[in-house]
């Protein structure tokens, strides 16, 4: 297996898209090229990360079209769809065409095009992902599904709904530094929780979760340009490393799991990239989670191993996830604040973490960020894919 | 479409599992018979979703996974004014969606 680098990573500001598609998709991936600054080294391949343009924007083989906008050809092209984990999921496609030494140059791009359908529609595009007969039929969608975890994994750990505030409001704090973000609104507890007007402004979606625990629609690309280890070095790039990735499923239906509360495939796909990375949660500078959901964010990073289980709300408390903190979660703003255009998510994720490891993260940059982990979590939470990225020194 | 809701029987080792894996999760046998969901259980947890889904025209949907006696688990919707965690219920069918007026049966739950 080769070693494969993060050479360039570019994005869109997520929200609602004035492009076109392709044109959106084209848009990131340009400022990635142009980030890695390729010359007269040809991209080898590329791998688009896409849900549902199939069905929400009636256009199928959206790699083809994007090769043909970027004029790349003859370059290999495809895309990738894995619920909410296709960015990350993509990502590995192109890690593994580089490792193998089928390709030198992957370029890997998110898009989607959410806000092209009404809300009713966009939810039900995602609804789609859940277990068609034992799910999908008695009107699951997925802050349901969010919404049956948060009421069991509160109960059973004492998590309240002022701990999920604060992953809201910090979200939103970070994402007020992040040019990219979808939400540029900050919030506060009096606002969203504490106060009279709280109710109005921050309505019930799915008992007990709330409007500031969940992500908004979004549109929006991101993209990278990944690079074997000669390649990398003839630019004189950052050396960016895709040190490990981890991939794990788990049962389609939520109530099959043997405790629903745990986020089994978080857990293995996250051993499975620590381990393939050589390092262990604690050496983690810096951390994207897929918090769709606030109670996910907390979840997650229980899962991965960074707070042991029933302890995560109480490191939030502490402060401890801030940017100032001894773990950063969501930096960029997490899905909750920087947005969710479910195939570009996975990309997104990544593109902020080798953005902190160059330190190009402007007003949210961590100082001296080496090693940094990225949950991608699909379906809810049947297929995620974490990823391990490090910084090495020249 | 059928008013009755099935779970699937291993014919090899016996585990009852819903909802259908073409191969059993527990022993890999793979032939099953159906056995009809209904009984008594124990509500693991609930939500009142006000996002909702297309063909709803209600305000919003009680659902509930159920923890049904014998261990095995299902989701439906909760049919119940005064929810909590760890109350009984008991399983019924009745129309859960109506996706263009063709309506599709599934579980319902009623406090016991």
């Amino acid at each position: 297996m080769r070693p494969v680098y993060v050479i360039g990573a570019g994005m869109t500001r997520f929200g609602r898209s004035e492009w076109p598609l392709v044109d959106l998709a084209a848009t990131a991936s340009l400022a990635a090229l142009h980030h890695a600054n390729l010359g007269k080294i040809p991209v080898s391949a590329v791998v688009v990360a896409n849900m549902g343009a199939g069905r929400i924007n009636r256009q199928t083989a959206i790699a083809s079209a994007l090769v043909d906008r970027l004029s790349l050809w003859p370059a290999a092209a495809e895309a990738v769809e894995n619920g909410p984990a296709s960015g990350a999921s993509a990502v590995k496609v192109g890690y593994q065409a580089i490792a193998s030494g089928m390709a030198d140059v992957v370029l890997v791009t998110g898009v989607e095009m959410m806000r092209a359908v009404d809300g009713l529609e966009a939810t039900d595009f995602v609804a789609s992902l859940s277990h068609p007969e034992a799910e999908y039929i008695y009107g699951v969608t997925l802050p349901s599904l969010a919404g049956l975890f948060a009421r069991l994994f509160m109960e059973r750990y004492g998590v309240e709904r002022r701990h999920l505030a604060l992953v809201a409001i910090k979200n939103h704090d970070n994402a007020m530094k992040n040019p990219y973000a979808h939400i540029h609104q900050p919030v506060t507890m009096e606002g969203i929780l504490t106060s009279p007007e709280a109710v109005v402004n921050n309505p019930p979606v799915a008992e007990p979760l709330h409007m500031f625990d969940c992500c908004p629609v979004s549109d929006g690309a991101a993209a990278l340009v990944l690079a074997s280890e000669d390649v990398a070095a003839k630019l004189g790039a950052p050396r960016v490393l895709v040190a490990g990735i981890g991939q794990a499923t788990d049962t389609h239906a939520v109530h099959e799991r043997q405790d629903p509360t745990d986020l089994k495939a978080v857990r293995l796909a996250s051993a499975a990239a620590f381990d393939k990375a050589g390092v262990k949660p604690s050496d983690i500078d810096v951390a994207e989670l897929h918090d769709a959901f606030t109670i996910l964010e907390i979840a997650e990073s229980e899962a991965a191993g960074f707070f042991k289980v029933g302890q995560a709300h109480k490191a939030v408390e502490r402060g401890e996830t801030k940017l100032t903190g001894k773990l950063p979660i969501n930096p960029s703003g997490g899905l909750k604040a920087k947005g969710h255009p479910v195939g570009a998510t996975g990309v997104a994720q990544l593109v902020e973490l080798a953005w902190q490891l160059r330190g190009e993260a402007g007003g949210r940059q961590i100082a001296k960020a080496k090693t940094a982990y990225a949950c991608n979590f699909g379906g809810f939470g049947n297929n995620v894919v974490a990823t391990v990225l490090r910084k090495e020194e020249r | 479409m059928s008013e009755k809701v099935y779970a699937f029987r291993c014919m090899t080792c016996g585990l009852v599992s819903y909802p259908k894996h073409a191969v059993c999760p527990k022993c890999r046998g793979e032939t099953f018979e159906p056995v009809e969901i209904a009984g008594e259980g124990d509500v693991l947890t609930y939500t009142d979703v006000y996002a909702l889904a297309v063909d709803y025209e209600t305000r919003y949907l009680r659902l509930a996974i159920v923890e049904l006696d014998g261990g095995m688990r299902v989701t439906g919707q909760l049919l119940d004014e005064h929810p909590k965690i760890g109350k009984r219920v008991r399983t019924t069918v009745g129309v859960v969606r109506e996706p263009a007026g063709k309506p599709i049966y599934g579980l319902q739950f009623v406090p016991a």
